[in-house]
């Protein structure tokens, strides 16, 4: 191929940790999650990797879909609208016993047919529940160089403290590696050792012919997960070479941390470690531009287009659309899409879903460690 | 399949009286509102219509608005037949020449509108900004059984002689045309806008081209022409925000309003009528803890840390901590250091003004006075001075004042 620069395609489990934030995920799904003011989670990675050339681009969808669906549309902001490769999403195919996915081996396998017919020598995997404008061609040369079966990379962090509650209900797997001169020894599965670890981040690039082989060989002994039943095992057989990241990474684990991730784009230097390198693609919305009008008071905010403000708003992100009302004061927010605070309505330490309408003269406080959430199109 | 209506848009006017904004773009190129440029009013206005075919006529300094325009995806214009097309002069095998004038534009693009076979074309203009359903003035036209419709505004009888006027009667029946004239008969201003229909607009077109003594304009020689044979010719009255915005005064003018939607009658934020734009792809807009910003227009990609008062600021633009910009137009991706004083003015893009530099003056009066104008990619040294009057085309050095 001579236009793509990678020599990959990318495929995307745009579902996975969904249970980190069952409020955000009851209408959609962690890919489509907004993020940023003006972005859904997947943009991070579909962008990266179109910047990377990658164009050839998969999503295996479980469930809750229709917004993610909604959200890319043909793919024409991402520039995926390729009559070769392209945007493609994948939901699950009905069968006679109707049984969606459990992990990435079965998701895997029901494309398989489809991987097979594919040109591009490698495969780029990876999750939707971090926001990292990352570059996939540094990976794939990394990959290349080492000569490794299966590269994976890692992030030097703590175990976020969701994962590590006594009584936690997670049922998601996260991993951590022990990793000795860039080969992965060993890979602890839901680890909850303190201190600074090797954070699996869950993006992976190997050779599709050998993923195709090693899906095959995992399904047909009924095996779900790709790290834990296929990695995890052939740790010895196998060259899995860790590759770490140390830029900048949004990494949304429960509500706190969606909160926590927002507000750290107040500070400009995160913002612009998150986005002074590729450009960040989105959906379209043709919104205006946010209009002030005398008596609004903003300070220290990221605001997206389509606004109106007329109150005053304090160190709080604010999606597009948001309507902030005469006397009605923000503070602490993250406000998506379409939000109307009316007039002399207060509201902080609040995330609002979209559409939500908070009535005149009305309050709602949270506070720094537990903020209140109130779900799509709810009036308060 | 034979289209109703065909939209012809006349876009290659170099916007003389623009200067320092039109060195290198087109007048329709010339960024309005924060996140547009004026040709996305009569694109908007056209799929908002129902009009899905559109030529846009072009000859001055293209290459911006080539660009831009695109496939016409933005305005959803792009089709598989019609959608937008962008028509420069070409060479023919008889020889080939610029547009000589607007009717020539379209006489030249004659086998570009037989393509689509319709019954009607309207004839738009670049340069204003307007918020129009034109399916609305075909429904006039087709109503009146005309063959020729001009949209007209009614301005103060005072003001009347600056404009082409249309003298009609009861019916609005068009019996005159009058050309800026010293004793207006009508308060009825011709906006430019021409509903023909196209067998008729053909045949003048033809015709008017045989005339080695015509202009091969609109108003100076298709309505003459139409007038002299009695056709029939109505006037239809439009009474929505317009404005042309050919000048410098007037296009910081017509911004201003943008700010003032209550009572300027320019609403950007019409759900029903949006004003679409090709998008710049900017993170949101970022307001730092010291910064003010009363009663402006802001847009994605915009970092500020200064005071903005009543202001419109296009994409990406830089306002740093002590700035202050007022009654100002600055457009995409301008730095303004910190202590600049900025007011009424219009910056062009990715301009920069240099520390405590100050740029523009609020008139005494408090009218639209003069306009400072600052052309794009041009540097104001720290602590320079520009007057109120200044048209700014090349860099200012530290501490140098231009007037």
């Amino acid at each position: 191929m001579v236009n793509s620069k990678a020599e990959a395609l990318g495929i995307i489990f745009p579902n996975s940790y969904d249970s980190l934030v069952p409020e955000l995920v009851t209408e959609r799904l962690m890919a489509s999650i907004p993020f940023a003011g003006r972005y859904r989670m997947c943009d991070f990675l579909i962008s990266s990797m179109v910047h990377c050339g990658i164009d050839n681009i998969s999503l295996i969808v479980r469930k809750n879909y229709h917004s993610l669906m909604d959200h890319l549309g043909s793919g024409r902001e991402w520039d995926l609208t390729r009559k070769k490769g392209g945007l493609n999403i994948v939901p699950p195919f009905a069968q006679k016993s109707v049984k969606v996915y459990e992990g990435r081996i079965e998701a895997l396998e029901s494309i398989k047919n489809f991987l097979k017919r594919q040109n591009e020598k490698y495969v780029v995997m990876c999750d939707a529940n971090i926001a990292v404008n990352f570059d996939f061609n540094a990976l794939i040369n990394a990959h290349m160089e080492s000569g490794a079966d299966v590269t994976i990379v890692y992030r030097e962090q703590e175990i976020p403290e969701v994962f590590k509650r006594p009584n936690g209900t997670v049922s998601d797997l996260y991993y951590s590696f022990d990793v000795c001169d860039g080969r992965i020894k060993k890979v602890y599965i839901n680890s909850k050792q303190s201190g600074t670890i090797n954070f699996g981040m869950n993006i992976f690039v190997l050779e599709r012919e050998k993923l195709i082989q090693l899906v095959e060989e995992a399904y047909m002994h009924g095996l779900s997960y790709f790290t834990r039943d296929i990695l995890c095992p052939q740790v010895d057989t196998l060259n899995i070479q860790g590759y770490k990241y140390d830029g900048y990474v949004a990494h949304i684990h429960d509500m706190k941390s969606y909160f926590e991730e927002n507000m750290k784009l107040l500070k400009e230097e995160n913002l612009q470690a998150l986005f002074e390198g590729n450009q960040i693609y989105t959906k379209i919305r043709d919104d205006n531009p946010t209009r002030y009008i005398n008596g609004s008071n903003a300070k220290n905010v990221l605001i997206a287009d389509g606004c109106v403000i007329e109150g005053e708003v304090e160190n709080s992100i604010l999606f597009r659309g948001v309507h902030v009302g005469k006397g009605a004061k923000v503070k602490n927010c993250v406000l998506m899409q379409d939000t109307v605070i009316e007039a002399n309505a207060s509201v902080e330490y609040v995330i609002t879903d979209k559409n939500v309408k908070v009535s005149e003269g009305k309050s709602l406080t949270g506070n720094d460690s537990f903020q209140v959430y109130v779900a799509k199109n709810q009036t308060v | 399949m034979a289209k109703e209506l065909v939209a012809m848009l006349l876009a290659g006017g170099q916007g003389s009286r623009l200067y320092a904004l039109t060195q290198k773009l087109a007048k329709p190129a010339v960024p309005f509102g924060g996140k547009y440029r004026i040709i996305d009013f009569p694109l908007s206005n056209c799929v908002n219509s129902g009009i899905d075919t559109v030529g846009i006529l072009t000859q001055y300094q293209p290459l911006v608005l080539n660009e831009y325009i695109g496939n016409g995806q933005p305005w959803d214009l792009d089709r598989l037949y019609g959608g937008v097309h962008v028509l420069p002069p070409y060479q023919k095998a008889s020889g080939s020449d610029w547009y000589k004038g607007t009717a020539n534009a379209i006489y030249q693009n004659i086998s570009f509108i037989e393509r689509y076979d319709p019954e009607y074309v309207i004839i738009l203009s670049g340069d204003q900004i307007c918020k129009q359903d034109y399916s609305d003035f075909l429904k006039f036209h087709k109503e009146k059984g005309a063959e020729f419709s001009v949209a007209v505004m009614e301005v103060p009888w005072d003001e009347a002689s600056r404009f082409g006027l249309m003298v009609t009667d009861e019916t609005d029946r068009i019996t005159e045309f009058q050309e800026k004239p010293k004793e207006p008969k009508s308060n009825l201003a011709s906006m430019g806008i021409y509903i023909f229909n196209w067998d008729i607009l053909k045949k003048y077109l033809i015709e008017d081209e045989a005339d080695p003594n015509s202009e091969n304009d609109f108003g100076n020689n298709i309505i003459p022409n139409l007038l002299r044979d009695n056709r029939k010719m109505y006037a239809y009255r439009f009474s929505g925000y317009w404005k042309d915005v050919g000048t410098i005064s007037s296009l910081w003018e017509a911004n201003m309003e943008v700010l003032d939607p209550e009572h300027s009658g320019i609403n950007l934020f019409d759900e029903d009528w949006k004003i679409y734009s090709r998008n710049s792809g900017m993170t949101g807009h970022f307001v730092g803890e010291n910064a003010l910003v009363e009663n402006s227009m802001i847009t994605d990609g915009c970092k500020i840390n200064g005071t903005v008062k009543h202001s419109i600021l296009f994409s990406g633009v830089v306002v740093e901590e002590g700035a202050l910009v007022e009654d100002a137009v600055i457009m995409g991706k301008t730095v303004i250091k910190s202590g600049a004083v900025v007011k009424h003015c219009i910056v062009a893009e990715k301009a920069e003004i240099g520390e405590n530099a100050v740029v523009g003056e609020t008139p005494a009066d408090g009218g639209v006075g003069e306009v400072a104008t600052i052309a794009s990619h041009v540097k104001i040294g720290a602590n320079a001075k520009i007057g109120p009057n200044a048209m700014v085309y090349e860099d200012v050095k530290e501490g140098e004042e231009q007037w």
